[in-house]
């Protein structure tokens, strides 16, 4: 039974379409649009700065090595922002909202599209409680002192990290704020879409999570795209999870097929903070994405769950990364990659533990399933400096089994569908973890769609 | 009349030098009767039990199996399944992330032709369709009862953590789930215990009653046909059926053991 809710919209801006080249002048003025405080202005010019130094990573560099990055779109970028307007959720093209997900299922919901936003509502008992599901520039009006103490500062959401990174840090716009006050428990998920459907635009969404201590949340974003050319994205992901806080981030992305991607995710955990981080990636050309949790006090905690489903040509590459800096410190890491034609997949995997970590339990596992002539690359890693701590990591590259084939062939099941079965098999461990029925349905239609799409 | 004809079947081992496993086993099964297949370990048994369902490893190297009269030599498993033939497995495989449920309501389909009917129009999707799931439901869980199977299982993942016990009446709920028209039950009493045994033997007598099946009950020992009363008993050794007999035929081999077959057929 679904019980009736009250939403009311949260005030958004009402973006006018703008176009910008990408040039210094746009850094000074996108921070003039949006009528920003010096501290961010400044931000944006010196990341600027790093942005025109910075070379272009170079294949050279390990985590690099096998993207395509000749491929992606570096030159003559724009800067396009053109959200629809829509003033109630009625409004928005059907399309958008896949899947069919009831709205009482969700405690808020903000969509970006084009870079702007277009629509964010919030139920009237979260928004009470102060918890907010915003787009950053507006809610820079209301929360600029935390979203200040919040600004890069994760160990690779950084200007610095790279030039993609100092590329989002100088002229991002669009971006998705979460703010739970401390002790305020969100029992069911905010949902943020991003979205992007005009023509030459480059993505640099901002997104920015912070719980306080003991608060609880859980935030799915999903991102989906659809492109006439090549188009460039370079995004930003920072979670900060307070003293005590449980948040549970649910990533999801299915860019249309000619995206190039950077994404670069960072969380920093608290003592007995908990996070609970699910990954999913589908779409895109080439995707390449850093994601690292930092443990920084005792007793956090934090569970990696991942799975791509790589197809064609597809390029999917990611670099994680647990960073366990405290005693008592718990991570476990799971990603599974099925390929399937000629797409390649790469998974770097690291688990750095500091001499100050004693007691400390790090996990990390990468399962690569290939149907046909794709090809996996896994590459796991361990670097220990505390001598009392519980390591292990393990990578497989896998064939369908065929003792397995055999048992489903025996009962009746056509061999595509048995090969079916297989698959979603080797996926379910990690779809489990996504909450909302209709989401992980949505997920296995995605799935399922890639397995059937040149089934013979 | 239907009928399973095993004629002069010869079988090897793929990847492995030895000759062959099968050296010409000849053995004819009409519906409603129910065979015994014994044999010391190391006979064949289980190699006829995968050669009949076409597992790839076991290799035809001549004769044939007919069912009701046509080959399926050049059939793949599935759709020796989908003609009525069922093995129910010594070993089980378990396959992690796949429920009991979804597995059982593929198979269920497959078998019953849900899988034949058109694909769905935008040529994209060519999954089968699947039995109704209200249905299906009341089906399996009318099945497990008489199992006393704990309708949890369905949630599971397929036979992974089960015990010997459960897995073995896992198969027998796949097999009248799946009603075929030729089952053979290749050690289904072994990690069974009594209480299991009994329960599992009546469902299987029922539905051999129900189906008018043909059985071929593949063990190492007499226990089971205590309560599943065989028509036929043959004994099987060295990749063929050296003696054939009625039911005291068991009763000898329990009492003296596989030692006089051996002496005599050497």
């Amino acid at each position: 039974m679904i019980k009736e809710r009250t939403y009311y919209p949260s005030p958004t801006r009402k973006d006018q379409k703008l176009e910008l080249p990408v040039n210094a002048a746009a850094v000074a003025a996108l921070s003039a649009y949006y009528a920003e405080p010096a501290w961010l202005r400044e931000s944006r010019r010196e990341a600027w700065e790093l942005y025109a130094e910075l070379p272009w990573p170079d294949r050279q560099e390990e985590p690099w090595r096998r993207v395509p990055l000749h491929e992606f779109p570096l030159a003559a970028r724009r800067l396009v922002l053109s959200p629809p307007q829509l003033s109630t959720l009625e409004e928005l093209p059907p399309c958008w909202l896949l899947p069919d997900l009831p709205r009482a299922h969700c405690t808020g919901l903000l969509i970006h599209n084009n870079g702007g936003v277009c629509y964010a509502d919030l139920e009237e008992e979260a928004r009470d409680a102060g918890v907010v599901l915003q787009d950053l520039h507006r809610a820079l009006e209301s929360h600029e002192e935390l979203i200040r103490r919040h600004w890069l500062r994760g160990a690779i959401t950084r200007p610095d990290f790279n030039k993609f990174t100092a590329l989002n840090a100088a002229l991002w716009h669009g971006g998705t704020f979460v703010y739970v006050p401390a002790g305020v428990r969100v029992e069911r998920p905010l949902r943020t879409l991003t979205g992007y459907d005009a023509a030459g635009g480059t993505g640099l969404h901002h997104t920015l999570i912070v719980a306080e201590q003991g608060a609880k949340v859980t935030v799915i974003q999903e991102r989906y795209s659809l492109e006439s050319e090549p188009e460039l994205n370079s995004e930003i992901v920072e979670i900060y999870a307070a003293a005590g806080a449980w948040i549970r981030y649910i990533s999801l992305q299915n860019w249309g097929k000619q995206r190039y991607t950077v994404s670069v995710q960072n969380a920093q955990l608290e003592r007995d903070a908990h996070l609970v981080w699910g990954s999913g990636s589908l779409g895109g050309a080439a995707t390449k994405e850093f994601l690292r949790t930092e443990l920084r006090a005792p007793r956090a905690h934090a569970v990696m769950r991942g799975f791509t489903f790589a197809t064609g040509q597809q390029r999917l590459d990611q670099s994680t990364y647990q960073h366990q800096l405290a005693p008592d410190t718990y991570s476990d890491l799971l990603f599974r990659n099925v390929l399937r034609d000629q797409s390649r997949t790469v998974f770097y995997g690291m688990i750095r533990m500091e001499q100050a970590a004693q007691n400390s339990a790090g996990y990390q596992a990468n399962n690569n399933l290939l149907l046909d002539q794709a090809r996996a690359h896994s590459i796991p890693g361990l670097e220990i400096m505390a001598n009392e701590v519980s390591c292990s990591h393990g990578a497989t590259v896998s064939r369908l089994d065929p003792e397995q084939l055999f048992y489903l062939l025996s009962r009746a099941i056509p061999r595509e569908e048995a090969e079916y079965l297989l698959v979603q098999g080797f996926l379910n461990p990690i779809i489990e973890h996504v909450p909302l029925s209709a989401i992980r349905a949505y997920l296995a239609e995605e799935i399922a769609r890639r397995f059937w799409q040149a089934a013979i | 009349m239907n009928t399973l004809e095993i004629r002069d079947l010869q079988v090897r081992v793929a990847d492995e030098e030895e000759t062959g496993i099968l050296k010409g086993a000849n053995l004819v099964i009409r519906a409603g009767e129910i065979h015994a297949l014994m044999g010391p370990n190391g006979s064949g048994k289980s190699t006829l039990s995968y050669a009949l369902m076409g597992h790839p490893r076991y290799v035809v190297t001549g004769g044939d199996i007919l069912l009701n009269g046509e080959s399926i030599l050049g059939l793949a498993p599935d759709e020796r399944a989908r003609r009525g033939l069922f093995l129910a497995m010594q070993y089980p495989v378990a396959i992690s992330g796949v429920t009991l449920y979804s597995f059982l309501r593929a198979a269920v389909s497959a078998r019953r032709g849900y899988g034949q009917r058109a694909h769905e129009s935008d040529g994209e999707h060519r999954r089968s369709p699947l039995i109704p799931g209200r249905e299906f439901r009341q089906e399996v869980r009318a099945e497990m009862a008489k199992l006393e199977m704990d309708r949890t299982f369905l949630r599971r993942y397929l036979n992974e953590g089960f015990s010997g016990g459960e897995k073995k009446r896992a198969e027998i709920l796949q097999l009248a789930l799946l009603k075929p028209e030729f089952a053979i039950l290749d050690e289904t009493d072994s990690g069974l215990d009594i209480d299991a045994l009994r329960i599992v033997a009546a469902s299987v007598n029922r539905l051999q009653r129900e189906l008018n099946m043909g059985l071929l009950i593949i063990t190492h020992y007499q226990r089971i046909l205590n309560y599943i009363h065989p028509d036929f008993v043959h004994i099987f050794y060295e990749g063929q059926i050296v003696k054939s007999d009625g039911a005291k035929l068991a009763k000898k081999l329990e009492a003296e053991g596989y030692d006089w077959v051996r002496e005599q057929f050497v």
